[in-house]
């Protein structure tokens, strides 16, 4: 009886989290200190990151259309295939599983160790509510943060594919341009931003209810931050799967 | 409430953790501007009681009366009110590690004040961290650069800035040397003198708790087996309360 309580129990809290959430997002913008310091964290901080990791995704992407284009379908359709895949899903999917070890992680260690040290009761005692002045900063940084994150990374992305298809596959700049160009569809890009906004918001509140629910010690700490990455993971997937079959 | 209503009460206190029992009946009060301290064994829930009186936990049993006001049960909603009334010193100080010291004063006083300028909350961090003998600059320390004892200091400067009627100390001298742990002791009675505070302290160091007491209690197997001055303490004939006041490993 008690396996089947347990996840509904879980997602009650989940629910009773979120719902909270919602209802003080207005307050958010009363500490924009706390707001621009999160976004600063998760999306400055993290640039590099991305940068080198959409460098990989956009050439990996380019020598895989060509491998799969091989003499069927002309090279100078290159950029037509990154510019899709890149946009719609490598560049916001491959970026959240990265930021949900780097960032997610993060929160759920750092809200954990909070509360092994006894801040999460100092804040209550304090009258400062941790879900206005935790959770939200987070939550919403990383809802704001990601999808600018993804639009640097697809673009970085492009590049990535540009260089291969440039100097492995010699086609012209002005080629790849144009094959970017064909069949691009900005509604595309709204679908990847989308993306991207929802796995922000996957990554930051898994980060933040873990480390909430952190058991004592750095055991519990370190669990709580492998559940956040795992479960961000799935979730990650599983939501692009419902966006994806949504959208098309 | 008038000044003979007890400020803290504590009435037939139960609390269990899954099949662990720590809190079985406890009887306690706390009269207004005396300082109580409550020893006993480690883990044997004294910490516990004091988050019953803050209200971070709900008792199984019992009631929990705040000047008056009972905030143990469930149709309480105003803890936030009852809060405002006190301060609490944790164990490991539980500074915010991500702020310096004066903004560690000044975050819940700016939140709850939004009238006060910059300025003004400026000078509150200064007031208060020299009320617990620390310099101004002191404020612009980070925890990480802080000692022990500073850290409690901090800690308490943070606790007494919203002006508390109540002021909780969970084992304040804990993990410190002698001497810091006196000037932690002497904040105490400071504390007592100057502002007038109800204090309620959680301990086992008894150097300490006879310094700073005007009585102990002593929380035993879940329940208070003893309560009286420091005087009454050390000529009392219970074995439980001589053994934890010796250091003795077994009843005599």
């Amino acid at each position: 009886m008690r396996v089947l309580i347990a996840p509904l129990e879980e997602l009650g809290e989940i629910s009773a989290l979120f719902w909270g959430l919602v209802r003080r997002f207005p307050l958010a913008f009363k500490n924009p200190d706390l707001l621009i310091q999160q976004m600063m964290r998760m999306g400055v901080s993290s640039l590099p990151l991305v940068l080198v990791i959409s460098v990989f995704i956009g050439a990996v992407t380019a020598i895989q259309a060509h491998y799969q284009f091989r003499s069927l379908v002309p090279d100078i359709y290159l950029g037509t295939a990154v510019c899709k895949f890149v946009i719609v899903e490598s560049g916001p999917v491959l970026t959240a599983l990265v930021l949900a070890g780097r960032v997610g992680s993060a929160i759920a260690a750092e809200v954990g160790s909070m509360k092994e040290k006894e801040e999460l009761d100092a804040m209550a005692v304090l009258d400062l509510d941790p879900l206005r002045y935790l959770a939200l900063p987070r939550v919403l940084g990383g809802l704001l943060a990601f999808p600018l994150l993804v639009v640097v990374s697809d673009c970085v992305a492009m590049l990535g594919g540009w260089a291969i298809s440039r100097w492995n596959f010699h086609l012209t700049s002005a080629g790849y341009i144009h094959g970017t160009r064909f069949l691009f569809d900005p509604y595309d890009l709204w679908v990847g931003l989308i993306k991207s906004f929802c796995f922000g918001l996957v990554i930051c509140f898994m980060g933040y209810y873990h480390g909430m629910r952190a058991g004592a010690g750095a055991r519990g700490v370190g669990q709580a931050t492998m559940r956040s990455v795992v479960s961000s993971c799935v979730l990650i997937l599983v939501l692009d799967f419902f966006i994806v079959y949504t959208a098309y | 409430m008038n000044a003979q209503t007890p400020m803290i009460e504590l009435r037939k206190l139960g609390k269990s953790f899954g099949s662990q029992t720590v809190l079985r009946s406890v009887d306690l009060t706390a009269k207004r501007g005396e300082t109580l301290v409550i020893i006993g064994a480690s883990g044997g829930g004294k910490s516990v009681i004091l988050k019953h009186c803050i209200g971070l936990m709900r008792p199984d049993a019992g009631e929990v009366v705040v000047d008056g006001t009972t905030i143990s049960s469930h149709d309480f909603m105003d803890v936030q009110t009852i809060r405002r009334r006190m301060g609490m010193l944790f164990q490991g100080a539980a500074l915010f590690d991500s702020m310096n010291a004066g903004e560690n004063i000044k975050f819940a006083v700016r939140e709850h004040n939004p009238e006060m300028t910059e300025d003004e909350l400026d000078a509150m961090a200064v007031e208060k961290l020299n009320q617990v003998h620390l310099p101004a600059e002191a404020r612009l320390k980070m925890p990480s650069e802080l000692s022990g004892g500073m850290k409690k200091r901090v800690a308490l400067a943070r606790a007494i800035a919203m002006n508390p009627e109540i002021l909780l100390y969970d084992e304040p001298t804990t993990g410190l040397d002698p001497i810091t742990a006196d000037v932690i002791n002497d904040l105490i009675l400071d504390m007592q003198r100057e502002l007038g505070v109800t204090s309620l302290v959680v301990t086992h160091d008894m150097v300490s708790a006879y310094k700073v007491a005007n009585r102990i209690a002593m929380l035993h197997e879940g329940r208070i087996i003893f309560s009286g001055t420091p005087d009454e303490i050390r000529a009392t004939d219970n074995p439980h309360v001589r053994q934890f006041i010796n250091g003795q490993r077994e009843l005599k």
